[in-house]
């Protein structure tokens, strides 16, 4: 192999692959990065076998030859030193070549590297994409979708589906669901698909984070293609490849309330920073519960007691109250999660009793919902 | 150098025809234990079984030692094939977690996953009650293969729960007799072969100038033991401790003092051809005459529980120290 690139370029897709490179790995050949050049282009792999990141350089770009393939080739190098390597060199071209033993050289300018290489052959194999199974998203909506739902994901290990996001595609809609037992979240988006085809997935909530980080926030759509053993997410240069939990998800549909006996409308920043208030005290306390109560004329009591420490009330005028009077106790860390991740100015919460479930939804919107079980108090 | 079926065939040979039995009928069991003494080439085994299952152009039940796979599993890179060694000591429940937590994880390449826990009787009892949860809710396509020296140190419910299958050690004698034909001077080879049931192990070791002063200094210490005086424990102090300083060197060590007395024995028993330090024969003959045949297994008995000791962090130079005075017991003090 021997190539001849623009180092800005480079450095910028060696940056990006190093995301999924991990330094504590039990496979010794994850520590490197996978070059592979081809005439179209070069492309860079790294990966810690839960998440792999491929970055592809095309080798023309805007009429302008950013790539200039010499010899197609690949090899594998240690990602600590070529990274490093790459930021740090003093000419804007850099040549890589590859010699026998994968012993490869780096030039730039005067300065000379020689890097002890691995064998290509042996670097974990991604699945191959098939262009009929797509499904597309605008990369704002989908970062939204992993923002609304990845925090509630199971943090324990006991039951590890639960550390995973549910995606679901039906009827060229995709719902995302998480939940740790505790709570849920679920958001629902209309997909771009040419296929009929449905899916059901347990995606990772560590993937997901991390897939979040590397997305920018433009609205270009992301291709998603789905496999038996990973989930891949393209956008232009970059693909991200996820493994999936094992396991079957649980049913989560039938968790939902379809009616309701109390319905409140609030305004979302208001009620959040009541919530915030109340959870001063309730923070140092056990279980960090408040405790919801509704009055006369539309007003609502939120109130906690944490006896060594002391207690606090305040009251909140509501946009509406429907329905029969509630005292409800809750957790407010979810409560805050819950508001902080629900879009719109007004939020609705639908109760069914002190001891049921409550949904709180944006108040014109149904694409998401989150689901909060309340405390049991005495 | 990649080891063939055929090769480990000649040494385990109930063993390799189980495994070629399985994976011929597809019927391998999900969690294997490997049990035998150090090496009877569990690991080469478990390795090749590893090839067996994940080769891609596999000849009836051998892998073609040249696929992707195949190298990959050699080189220990392959994503799907994991293999845990003790951390130290022992195998921690950390370990065990995230090995799990790979395993709730659908597989990198293939939907075929296989893990490999080297001496499985170190785990701790957590890490042991961790694997026990995992053991019983086998995943389709999960392949355990437990490798242990110490049968009798794993938890039983661990061993209802795994298809046992036992390595024979290879018979002395046949390993002393290719260490001769390898120019190995005849009492070594015996004495190794002893040692360990490894070919390569063995003819290293026969070949350090380490084992050679080992052995020396073993029968030396016994000299000074059977004269009535102090010169034992000067030996201890001047020429056993810096000589065996490793744990697994005293070890050793022990064994070379313990084969002495079990010469003895097999003297007193007239099975001579038996006999591993055979060119001191006359000095052992006499030395036979000179012992009841209850102290020697009482000898060996304390030696025994030395070997023990070892294993639980004792202070070598004291369980040295004791040992002399257990087998002399205290006679040369009175």
């Amino acid at each position: 192999m021997k190539i001849v690139i623009e180092r800005d370029a480079l450095v910028q897709s060696v940056q990006d692959v190093m995301k999924a490179v991990s330094s504590r790995t039990t496979i010794p050949i994850l520590t490197g990065i996978k070059i592979v050049a081809t005439q179209q282009g070069v492309t860079l792999t790294g990966s810690d076998s839960d998440i792999s990141i491929e970055s592809f350089i095309p080798a023309e770009e805007e009429e302008k030859i950013i790539v200039d393939v010499v010899q197609p080739g690949s090899v594998v190098l240690q990602a600590r030193f070529f990274s490093e390597i790459v930021k740090k060199l003093p000419q804007p071209t850099v040549e890589i070549e590859v010699q026998s033993q994968f012993l490869t050289f780096i030039r730039s300018g005067k300065a000379e590297f020689s890097l002890n290489g691995l064998d290509p052959e042996e670097y974990p194999r991604l699945p191959q994409i098939e262009e009929e199974n797509v499904f597309k998203l605008p990369t704002d909506l989908l970062k939204n979708m992993i923002r609304q739902t990845v925090f509630a994901v199971s943090t324990s290990e006991t039951r590890p589906i639960l550390t995973g996001v549910n995606w679901r595609v039906e009827n060229g809609e995709l719902i995302c669901t998480a939940t740790d037992s505790h709570r849920l979240a679920l958001r629902k988006a209309k997909i771009e698909t040419e296929s009929e085809q449905s899916y059901n997935v347990v995606i990772p909530g560590k993937s997901l984070n991390e897939l979040s980080k590397i997305l920018d926030d433009s609205n270009e759509l992301v291709d998603i293609v789905i496999t038996a053993n990973q989930v891949l997410f393209k956008t232009k240069h970059l693909l991200f490849f996820s493994r999936l939990l094992d396991g079957n998800y649980p049913d989560t549909s039938r968790l939902i309330p379809t009616d309701s006996k109390t319905d409140v409308v609030v305004n979302t920043k208001e009620f959040l920073q009541v919530i915030d208030r109340a959870s001063l005290l309730a923070r140092e306390g056990r279980n960090n519960v408040v405790k919801l109560t509704t009055l006369q004329d539309g007003m609502i009591e939120i109130s906690s007691i944490s006896p060594e420490i002391g207690k606090v009330t305040e009251e909140i005028q509501s946009e509406s109250i429907e329905g029969e009077e509630l005292k409800i106790s809750f957790s407010a860390k979810y409560m805050i999660d819950a508001l902080k991740a629900l879009d719109g100015t007004e939020i609705k919460i639908s109760f069914t009793g002190a001891m049921r479930p409550f949904l709180l939804r944006p108040l014109h919107d149904d694409s998401m919902l989150q689901l909060i079980l309340p405390v049991r108090t005495y | 150098m990649a080891v063939v079926w055929e090769q480990l065939e000649q040494y385990q040979p109930t063993v390799m025809k189980m495994l070629a039995k399985s994976i011929e009928k597809g019927r391998v069991a999900h969690a294997y234990l490997f049990e035998g003494q150090r090496g009877t080439g569990k690991k080469e085994v478990s390795l090749l079984f590893a090839k067996s299952l994940f080769c891609l152009n596999r000849k009836g039940y051998q892998p073609c030692h040249e696929c992707r796979n195949c190298r990959r599993i050699d080189s220990g890179n392959h994503p799907d094939v994991h293999v845990i060694e003790p951390d130290g000591q022992s195998i921690k429940k950390g370990q065990i977690e995230a090995l799990q937590e790979e395993f709730s994880k659908t597989g990198v390449e293939s939907n075929q996953k296989l893990y490999i826990v080297e001496h499985a009787d170190k785990m701790t009892t957590n890490a042991a009650n961790s694997l026990l949860k995992f053991l019983e809710e086998p995943h389709p396509g999960t392949t355990a293969i437990l490798l242990t020296e110490q049968y009798h140190r794993m938890l039983s419910t661990i061993i209802s729960r795994c298809q046992v299958l036992s390595f024979q050690p290879l018979p002395p004698t046949v390993l002393a007799t290719y260490l001769q034909e390898q120019q190995i001077p005849p009492h070594l080879a015996l004495l190794a072969a002893h040692v360990t049931n490894n070919r390569e192990e063995a003819l290293e070791l026969s070949r350090d100038d380490w084992f050679a002063q080992a052995r020396k200094i073993v029968l030396q210490l016994y000299e000074a033991l059977n004269k009535s005086d102090l010169r034992a424990l000067f030996i201890i102090q001047q020429q056993w401790i810096p000589h065996f300083q490793e744990k697994q060197q005293a070890d050793l060590g022990l064994d070379l003092l313990l084969y002495i007395y079990k010469d003895m024995m097999y003297i007193q028993l007239g099975e001579l051809e038996k006999v591993i330090y055979r060119d001191r024969m006359n000095d052992l003959q006499q030395w036979a005459m000179a012992c009841s045949q209850k102290r020697i297994i009482e000898n060996m008995s304390i030696i025994l529980q030395a070997k023990a000791r070892l294993n639980t962090n004792m202070n070598v130079h004291l369980l040295m120290e004791q040992l002399i005075l257990n087998l002399k017991e205290g006679r040369a003090f009175v």
